[in-house]
């Protein structure tokens, strides 16, 4: 198997509303990748989204993307693996270098939410839930996520300021991110212990508030991978190595789950991914944490090993998760504040792991010169799931 | 098999029950199952109450939970007046009845409520 690198990275214009078409909104990121690249000669394009044939009329977005960037004669499809579909997406494009088919892939991952309403929007994202056992009865994420945030309140002692807290400094990270959608300072007198706080931040899925969970977004991000003995050609330093991947799966209607939760797919998924990597949970500076919901930043952080079960908040509390803390998670201001197009949100977690190991993460760099970076994206509630370590190996 | 029963799966290898259906068992991979009734009353887990619905709910607020029935857990709407009414651990019973539309066509499923 042949190493593979990153060796360009790149997001379309602010994430949130875009007025342009699916493909246009794709093809910025795409470019902004390929000029980060310096180079345009592609063999394959594996184009990252989940729901254009449901929401905007279009599917085969990999040959699209390609026909309107004259980007031929690389090759390519269109992978749809839900909110993990960004990072399953890089995932098999690693699968294509290191296996000697193809030397340089383009992945980018795109999705355009915002141009129907929101119970349309939000039934959408249902479709992933089980057909029969959830879907029919009004499933939708928000409930499920709801449903496990009462479990761990009840089992950890999680409360709702302990959510609140990582949605301000996601939101505090998210200030610091241009590409971010939600730019906004949000304080816990205004989201939760004021008079005001109710309209401000109303109750959607008791015990989770509006500012619990990620917006609707529109937005597209971009990687361009390439094999380790064809990276010396671009001369670009410093090396990012795909060090690590793995994918964990569960059982899709999350009641039949022994412990819902402990999500199980995260921990396949992590320890798959570190093994490859030979590295150890101490050896990781910083992750970007799949928060669709806040709770999940909490769930998500324990069941890939970094704390111990029902025991992550405590360390929220003391800060360590903050931009400047020992472990900072989500500085790219997460799925809370980067905002949450689906096809999109795994490729733009790999695009803060790289700006972020080369020390181009601007304002909200993390200092120290970071070594190495963990990302997990989150498909369906947690029944298929993509861990990625990224390492800057030189420079 | 009445379908206002609420059903499990039964492995004919192993008996490991599941609800919902697979094409092989979670546990011993065989492919025949039969179904067989579970208790109707179970009890609550965790649960929600719903202000933002999908398409085709009718109403502004929807009650969610998850319920342990012994054998196999059931995920489905709630009829209460308020989540204040709902505790973990409570007790609830299933009664069939519409529970959405899809493409204007009516669904059915299990309702749960206090006995």
């Amino acid at each position: 198997m042949r190493d593979v690198t990153i060796i360009g990275a790149g997001m379309g214009s602010r994430w949130g509303k875009y007025s342009g078409s699916l493909i246009e909104m794709m093809a910025e990121a795409s470019l902004s990748a390929i000029d980060d690249a310096g180079t345009d000669e592609i063999d394959a394009v594996f184009v990252a989204n989940m729901g254009a044939g449901r929401i905007n009329n279009q599917t085969a977005l990999g040959s699209a993307l390609i026909d309107y960037l004259n980007l031929f004669p690389a090759v390519g499809a269109s992978i749809e693996n839900g909110p993990a579909s960004g990072a399953t997406a890089a995932r098999i494009g690693y699968m294509a270098i290191a296996s000697g088919v193809h030397d340089v892939v383009m992945i980018t991952g795109g999705e355009k939410m915002r141009v129907a309403p929101g119970p349309v929007v939000t039934d959408f994202v249902a479709t992933m839930a089980h057909p029969e056992a959830e879907y029919i009865h009004g499933i939708t994420f928000p409930s499920l996520g709801a449903l496990l945030a009462r479990l761990y309140f009840e089992k950890y002692g999680v409360t709702s300021e302990d959510l609140a807290r990582i949605a301000i400094k996601n939101h505090q990270n998210g200030l610091k991110n241009p590409h971010a959608h939600i730019r906004q300072k949000i304080t816990m007198e205004g989201i939760l212990t004021s008079r005001e706080a109710k309209l401000n931040n109303p109750m959607i899925a008791d015990p989770l508030h509006l500012y619990d969970m990620c917006p609707v977004s529109d937005g597209s991000a971009s990687i361009i991978m390439c094999s380790m003995n064809k990276v010396q050609e671009f001369e670009k330093t410093p090396i990012i190595k795909f060090a690590g991947t793995g994918q964990g799966m569960d059982t899709m209607a999350v009641h039949e789950r022994e412990d819902p939760t402990f999500l199980k797919a995260v921990k396949i998924a992590s320890d798959q991914a570190f093994k490859m990597a030979g590295l150890t949970r101490e050896d990781i500076d910083f992750a970007e944490i799949h928060d669709a919901f806040e709770i999940l930043e909490l769930a998500e952080l324990e069941s890939a090993g970094f704390y111990e079960r029902g025991k992550a908040h405590l360390s929220v509390r003391e800060g360590e998760t903050e931009l400047t803390g020992k472990f900072p998670v989500n500085t790219s201001g997460g799925l809370k504040a980067r905002g949450h197009p689906v096809g999109a949100t795994g490729v733009a977690q790999l695009c803060e792991l790289v700006w972020q190991l080369r020390g181009e993460a601007g304002e909200r760099q993390i200092p120290n010169d970071p070594k190495h970076g963990y990302a997990v994206n989150f498909g369906g509630f947690g029944n298929n799931v993509v861990s990625t370590i990224l390492s800057r190996v030189k420079g | 098999m009445s379908i206002h029963t609420p059903i499990a799966y039964k492995c004919l290898n192993c008996g490991k029950l599941h609800y919902p259906k697979h094409g092989r068992c979670l546990q011993c991979k065989h492919r025949e199952f039969e179904e067989v009734p579970v208790s109707s009353e179970g009890t609550l887990i965790t649960f929600t109450q719903l202000k933002a619905p999908p398409s085709g709910i009718e109403s502004r607020s929807l009650f969610l939970g998850v319920i342990d029935l012994g054998d196999v857990r059931y995920t489905g709407q709630i009829e209460v007046e308020s989540i204040d009414s709902l505790h973990s651990g409570m007790k609830l019973v299933a009664t069939w009845k519409q529970v959405r539309t899809i493409d204007n066509r009516p669904i059915y499923g299990f309702v749960w409520g206090p006995p």
